[in-house]
């Protein structure tokens, strides 16, 4: 078999993306992809400048930019409240612990017309739904990992006479943020699904409103257009998330 | 002394006298409550029955466990500085001191790395300065070398011997391996087979410290001892596996 450099990956990578889009955009000028369905790669980077040059992107991207980081940092924020009291209060844990636990396993997409009923169609349902779909899964991560805050730790910082806020400030509080840390990507994917889906559901504003606008016109190019603006959203925070798990996990 | 964690005591009746300056050593059995008596010494669990009088403040009392248990967040000097810092010394002068205690252990120049970019042995070694960067008087170590492999495990304890004699700590070994506590120890305990282990027998160590722990195997009174050892060790063990048929 060939060796493969591990360094060239990319490379590969990119050349394979690349031979497809050609092979894409040459099966659709020959007639043989129906545009309706499956607009070529030019049609659609057509669609994406059209986007932008009109400068009607900007509303929508910080429409829903704003839902998915108030959904992200309030659901963080709750996360880490409601899962530190589980953790330190039994009697909390058995209240909370169950509807978490049901809240984790339903799709919590399905509650976005209820938000939409109960807090209209402008930002406030947006943000709900991305606070709910991020504040579960930090609740989870940081219930569960207090408690699982390694015995060995906290006896060392006893045995070298450390009270209670040490316990706090140099075992407990660094575990959590590490936990965090290392689910940031996951909430930031979470935060933007539940923008997404929001605008989708109903609203004026947002890439989820115009991906449903995109969807009632038949308008392929632009729906692509669309997605490919998303993803290359959620890839830039995923890289700003990186570097700052790298950062601050530098030690592991 | 009486430890229990059920009905049954694991450990009963356990007195044991550690002189200034003096290196002793706890050899028994698994099970026969070893590491839980170091445990109640250092007051991470109670005695059910019985006191630990100390004539050293708890503050004064150091340990040594076998996972290095070192903060992985906290770089080798922080994790250092730490205990000192409980201590009420401010971080630049904690640091300066946590310094000077990993030069100490030939780790000069480590102070920014982090547990997880050190070695095995270059942990226990932090963990070690950790431990006496506090100044104890009484030092706790429960087996404290066991992870490591043969030479690293020789060196560290040639530097353990080293220091502690240099800083007159008295210690507590408590371990399964008898060339260790031989090589180090100026009296050794044997523990019966628990439940309801005891204290059967002292060892004097007729091999005059300061002492190479390495070297101490050749001396002539070692290789009597470590048959005598070995010979009681083997009966606690064999009594236990009566027992059991």
């Amino acid at each position: 078999m060939m060796m493969l450099d591990p360094r060239w990956a990319w490379l590969r990578q990119l050349a394979t993306f690349a031979i497809l889009l050609l092979l894409w955009e040459e099966a659709g000028r020959a007639g043989l992809l129906n545009p309706l369905y499956a607009p070529t790669p030019s049609q659609i980077g057509a669609a994406l400048v059209d986007l932008f040059a009109d400068g009607r992107i900007w509303t929508h991207l910080e429409a829903t930019f704003a839902a998915a980081l108030g959904g992200l940092a309030l659901g963080i924020l709750v996360g880490i409240v409601l899962g530190v009291i589980a953790a330190i209060v039994p009697a909390f844990a058995e209240l909370v612990a169950p509807v978490m636990t049901l809240l984790n396993a339903v799709p919590r997409v399905i509650l976005a017309p209820l938000f939409v009923i109960w807090l209209g169609i402008g930002l406030a349902s947006k943000v709900a739904l991305s606070f709910i779909l991020v504040a579960v899964l930090i609740f989870f991560t940081v219930f569960s990992g207090i408690r699982q805050v390694d015995r060995k730790l906290v006896e060392r910082i006893i045995t070298l006479g450390g009270n209670r806020w040490s316990l706090v400030r140099h075992v407990y509080l660094p575990s959590v943020a590490a936990w965090i840390l290392g689910s940031l990507k996951i909430a930031v994917g979470f935060a933007f699904t539940g923008a997404c889906v929001g605008e989708f559901v109903a609203a004026t504003r947002g890439l989820g409103y115009l991906l449903s606008f995109a969807q009632s016109t038949y308008n392929a190019a632009l729906m692509f257009a669309l997605i490919f603006l998303i993803l290359l959203v959620v890839l830039a925070i995923f890289a700003v998330a990186g570097q700052l798990e790298k950062y601050l996990l530098r030690w592991n | 002394m009486t430890l229990s964690y059920g009905a049954e005591p694991v450990l009963e009746g356990a007195s044991i006298a550690v002189g200034e300056g003096q290196f002793v050593s706890l050899v028994g059995p698994s099970g026969s409550g070893k590491s839980s008596l170091l445990r109640a010494v250092i007051g991470l669990q109670k005695p059910s029955a019985g006191t630990v009088e100390a004539e050293v403040a708890r503050s004064q009392i150091g340990i040594l466990f076998q996972d290095d248990a070192l903060l992985p967040w906290k770089t080798a000097r922080d994790n250092v500085a730490l205990g000192l810092s409980f201590r009420g010394v401010e971080w630049a002068p904690a640091r300066a001191q946590a310094d000077v205690w990993l030069a100490r252990l030939g780790l000069a120049g480590f102070g920014d790395r982090f547990p997880r970019h050190l070695s095995g042995g270059q942990r226990k070694r932090v963990a070690l300065a950790q431990v006496l960067a506090m100044q104890p008087k009484l030092l706790l170590m429960d087996e404290p070398f066991a992870s490591l492999d043969a030479i690293v495990r020789a060196r560290i304890i040639q530097d353990v011997a080293a220091l502690v004699e240099r800083e007159r700590i008295s210690v507590l070994l408590v371990t399964h391996d008898l060339e260790e506590a031989i090589s180090l120890s100026d009296h050794i305990y044997l523990l019966s087979q628990g439940p309801r282990a005891r204290l059967t027998r002292d060892y004097p160590v007729p091999i005059a410290r300061p002492r190479d722990p390495v070297r101490a195997r050749l001396h002539p009174a070692f290789a009597p001892l470590y048959e005598k050892l070995w010979n009681d060790l083997s009966r606690e063990v064999d009594r236990r596996a009566e027992a059991a048929e």
